[in-house]
Order: C-alpha cells, then sequence, then structure tokens
C-alpha cells in the first residue's frame, strides 16, 4: 500500500530552546518533507526522516491531493522524546497530511516530551494538516508548538485534537503537564497565536465551567486563506447542521483567519462532529470530497 | 517611581473604572455564560472570575504585562507587542484587548505625556503593530518606574471588579453580593499577580476553552448589553 521510501538522516532541531531539566532524550526523530509542483501535479522533492518517525504515502482516495501519512514507529511518545515534523508544500501543490493511528503520550516521571512542527505553504498552495487525535495517558508531559506559515495566496486547513487521559478505560488527566502552542504566521508577520497550558494543579480548571466545565477532548480546526474571514456563516451553518448536544461548538474570526473549536466529555462523539465539519469545509471551501481522511475511518 | 504613594496615586487613576479605556462596555464572554445558565449567581460568579484569573486572561494578560514591562529593546518590546496582539481567543477578545490598549495610551499621552512612549508608540506605529491593554500598562508602568510587585495585583483586581460589575448588571446580583464576591477574589488575585511575575514568557498560556466558546457564542447572541 505505501510507496517505497529511502530513509535518511534528519539533522537535530537547532532552534529548539534547551531543555531546563536536561532530560535523557530517547528519541530526536522526525521528518521533513519538501514538496513541490511541477506539471500541474504535487512532486515529492525531498524526504528526510528518522525513527521513529515515518511519512507513508499510500494512493490518495479518489479525489483528493497527494496524500502523506505520518508513522510513529515507537507506538507512543514518552518523556525525553523530542520529534520534529516539517512540512514544506511550494507554490502551487495540494498536499493533505493525516497520521495513521492516535499519537499517544505516556506517563512521564519528569522530562518532557516535546514535538515541533511546522508547515509551511507556498504560494496558492492547498495545505491539509490533519493528524489523529493526541492521548495524553495521566501524568503525561507534553510541551507541542505548531507553526504554520501561509504564503499569500495558499490555504491552510488545519485540526488538531486532545484528548486528556485514556477516557475510554475511565482515565483522568489528573496531573502533569500539557503546553500546547500555536503560531499562524502570514507574509513572515505573526498573526495569531494560542497556547493551552495545563499544568499540575489542573483538576480546577478541567472542572470548572470558565476551563473545561468537565470536557475531556478539544478539538482546534482552522482556516487560513485570504477569503477565510468570508467562510464565517457558511462555517456557522456547518456547525448548527453536524452538531450533538454531547459537543460544544463555536466559530470565530480571530487574526484574518477562521477559527473553530469543540469540546466534550466524550472524545468518540467529538471526533465524529470534527470529522463531518473538516468534511463540510473542504468541499466548501477547496471543492474536494466531503469527508475527513480516510486514515480516520469514521 | 520611588516613591511608592505617587506610584498608587497614579496606579489609582489608570487603573479606575473612570480612566477612559470603555472598559464598562465588555464582559470578556461572561454575558453568555450568563445565557448559557454557566453563570447564575453569586457562587457560580466568584468561581467564574476566579478561574479566568488564575487559569485564563488573568494568566496571560499578567505574564505579558510582566514581559512588557521587562522588556529592554526595541526587539524584545515588538516581540511583546506582537505576542499579545496575536494571542487572542476570539474576534470579540481580541477587540476588548485592543480597544482598551489603544485608548489606554491615547487616555495615558494626553495627561502624562512622555518623550520615551512617544519615541516608542512611533516605532510601533511605523511597523503597524498596536499594543493590547495589559502590555500598554506594561510598557507605561516600566517607563514611569511603578514596581511591577505593584501595578500586577492593581491590573488584575481591575479586571477582576469589571468583571465582577458585568455579572452584577447580568445575571443580575446584589450589591452586597457583588461586595462579598470582591472580597472572596482578593487571593486568587494576590496568585495570580505572583505567579505573573514568576512564569517565564515560554509558559503563557490559558486553560480557559469554556471563556472562548461563550465569547464566540456571544457574537451571535441576539440581545447584548456588552461588546464582548
Amino acid at each position: 500500500m505505501y510507496a517505497a521510501i529511502s530513509p535518511s538522516d534528519l539533522p537535530p532541531p537547532t532552534s529548539e530552546p534547551a531543555s531546563r531539566e536536561a532530560p535523557i532524550a530517547r528519541y530526536r526523530g522526525g521528518v521533513l518533507a519538501r514538496f513541490a509542483a511541477r506539471d500541474g501535479r504535487t512532486h515529492l522533492v525531498d524526504l528526510r526522516q528518522t525513527s521513529p518517525c515515518r511519512l507513508a504515502f499510500p494512493r490518495p482516495a479518489t479525489g483528493d491531493p497527494l496524500t502523506a501519512v505520518l508513522v510513529t514507529t515507537s507506538g507512543g511518545l514518552a518523556g525525553g522524546d523530542r520529534l520534529r515534523v516539517d512540512i514544506a508544500a511550494g507554490a502551487g501543490t495540494s498536499v493533505l497530511v493525516t497520521g495513521q493511528a492516535a499519537e499517544k503520550v505516556y506517563r512521564s516521571l519528569g522530562p518532557e516530551t516535546r514535538v515541533r512542527t511546522t508547515i509551511a505553504a507556498g504560494e496558492g498552495a492547498w495545505v491539509e494538516w490533519m493528524p489523529q487525535e493526541t492521548i495524553l495517558f495521566d501524568r503525561a508531559r507534553l510541551r507541542r508548538r505548531i507553526e504554520l506559515e501561509v504564503a499569500t495566496g495558499a490555504k491552510v486547513l488545519a485540526a488538531e485534537t486532545v484528548v486528556l487521559g485514556r477516557t475510554a478505560s475511565g482515565e483522568r488527566f489528573s496531573s502533569g503537564l500539557l503546553h500546547d502552542e500555536w503560531r499562524v504566521k502570514r507574509g513572515g508577520r505573526l498573526v495569531w497565536a494560542d497556547a493551552l497550558h495545563l499544568s499540575d494543579l489542573l483538576v480546577e480548571p478541567l472542572e470548572q465551567a470558565a476551563g473545561f466545565d468537565g470536557a475531556t477532548a478539544m478539538a482546534t480546526l482552522m482556516f487560513v486563506a485570504e477569503d477565510a474571514p468570508a467562510r464565517l456563516e457558511q462555517a456557522r451553518g456547518v456547525l448548527d447542521r453536524v452538531g450533538t448536544e454531547h459537543v460544544r461548538q463555536g466559530a470565530t474570526v480571530v487574526g484574518g483567519l477562521l477559527l473553530v473549536r469543540l469540546l466534550s466529555r466524550d472524545a468518540h462523539r467529538l471526533r465524529e462532529v470534527l470529522a463531518r465539519v473538516v468534511g463540510a469545509f473542504r468541499a466548501a471551501f477547496q471543492g474536494l470530497p466531503a469527508r475527513a481522511p480516510a486514515m480516520w475511518r469514521i | 517611581m520611588t516613591n511608592e504613594v505617587s506610584a498608587l496615586l497614579r496606579l489609582q487613576t489608570w487603573l479606575s473604572p473612570a480612566f477612559p479605556t470603555g472598559g464598562f462596555s465588555y464582559s470578556h464572554g461572561l454575558e453568555f455564560a450568563v445565557e448559557a445558565g454557566l453563570v447564575k449567581d453569586a457562587d457560580t460568579t466568584a468561581r467564574w472570575v476566579r478561574t479566568v484569573l488564575l487559569f485564563g486572561a488573568g494568566r496571560t494578560d499578567g505574564i505579558l504585562l510582566a514581559a512588557a514591562w521587562r522588556a529592554e529593546t526595541l526587539p524584545d518590546r515588538r516581540a511583546v507587542v506582537e505576542l499579545g496582539a496575536a494571542l487572542r481567543g476570539t474576534a470579540e477578545l481580541a477587540m476588548e484587548s485592543t480597544q482598551q490598549g489603544a485608548a489606554f495610551l491615547r487616555a495615558v499621552r494626553t495627561g502624562w505625556s512622555h518623550p520615551v512612549l512617544d519615541e516608542w508608540m512611533r516605532a510601533f506605529d511605523a511597523e503597524k503593530i498596536e499594543p493590547v491593554l495589559p502590555v500598554a500598562v506594561g510598557l507605561v508602568c516600566s517607563i514611569n518606574r511603578i514596581g511591577l510587585e505593584t501595578v500586577l495585583p492593581l491590573y488584575l483586581q481591575a479586571f477582576a471588579a469589571s468583571l465582577v460589575s458585568a455579572a452584577v448588571r447580568l445575571v443580575p446580583l446584589g450589591q452586597s453580593d457583588g461586595l462579598h464576591i470582591l472580597a472572596m477574589l482578593e487571593p486568587p488575585v494576590m496568585a495570580a499577580a505572583r505567579a505573573a511575575e514568576t512564569a517565564s514568557l515560554a509558559d503563557i498560556g490559558s486553560a480557559t476553552p469554556m471563556v472562548d466558546w461563550a465569547s464566540m457564542k456571544h457574537e451571535t447572541q441576539y440581545t447584548r448589553l456588552f461588546r464582548s
């Protein structure tokens, strides 16, 4: 099913801030992939990958753009792991990047798991960043940053979901760290930033009405494009249509991008709603098939 | 400002509800929280505001204020101004902070003009960046030599008081309920101020997605008294 891609070494990340507690790094893995448009088609022009990350290229589902599937071969991330994901989609390319499975972050005895993701979309490119949810085990410590660099005329549809605790087996995320940052740049300028910070004393914000109000799953979906502000009414219509009483949802336009948030006590229902919203958005905004990536198996 | 009383005098003016920043017209999402039944009495009001102070805008804006106060070079100041403006969860939360920041700076420059502030503002204007309220307060206090340990609790208390005042009108609550809540919020105000003073800019962030949700819903709320 997957195209054979020969792995090569990824240089160690150099621009990450020095860790304060100097964890014993289990992995300094990652993937770097560059795509370019030639003859009206998108081609992979550079791929570097190191364990535990691999990028696979299954045949795209009918009507979908070139599809890259991120695989974490270790099965999950532990304290001290550091990953770097760097996707550069050149001018005029169309790329869907998704994940093979939910990303599990295991309990840590102290060191943080660090993930840094950069998605660059060149002029006129269409990029979808659609990983599956990140599941934080109780006492996981994850520090993550995702940067979108969106050029003029480029469009990026990006979604991330965090699930706090292995909720299917009744586990709660009762202590640990989740520092989850977004940075969105357009034409080199920071237009939107966001940071979810849950640390140590996290039962209170998870339970309180102004915090998570008991929600254990949260999804952030954004559409960055010149025409994003004009899509707000359409987005609200989609949310009204696919919404359920079990999932809180809202949309806004901030920093020139369209932002949707979903919150639920039920990770499964949240995933179903997110899949419908993603499907509706990619159909409405780019004329793509109205469904979530096949990997999501909704 | 070495004389503590003269620092307090200025802060009392600048952070007063009467200072022309239009603070009374923003509810920071509280108006929809009341509509949705999440805030419905004195107890739920106190909890809502406490959570916002410790885990929401109280935390992020406190850290931003401290970072602006400490910024020593133009690139440092520019980075804090840029981050402060970008770190807004919704359209109305962005407007709330941007418009109050601009109004605060206009008023301070009218009554307490300072060549250094003028120079900084020219640099921001040239780059088309605008300080949001906590960043503006941090910059102005650093120029006026008002200590961080003084401004942080007073800024956060003023923020909490504006939310309580909104709740008194929206829930509605009696004046004595409002006063009980203000007294009850003193420890979280002090705790949020201490946290903001010691936190690093790398740890800036909030854990109040329900505030963002309420603010998103407020955009389409049918009857509204407040702009956010």
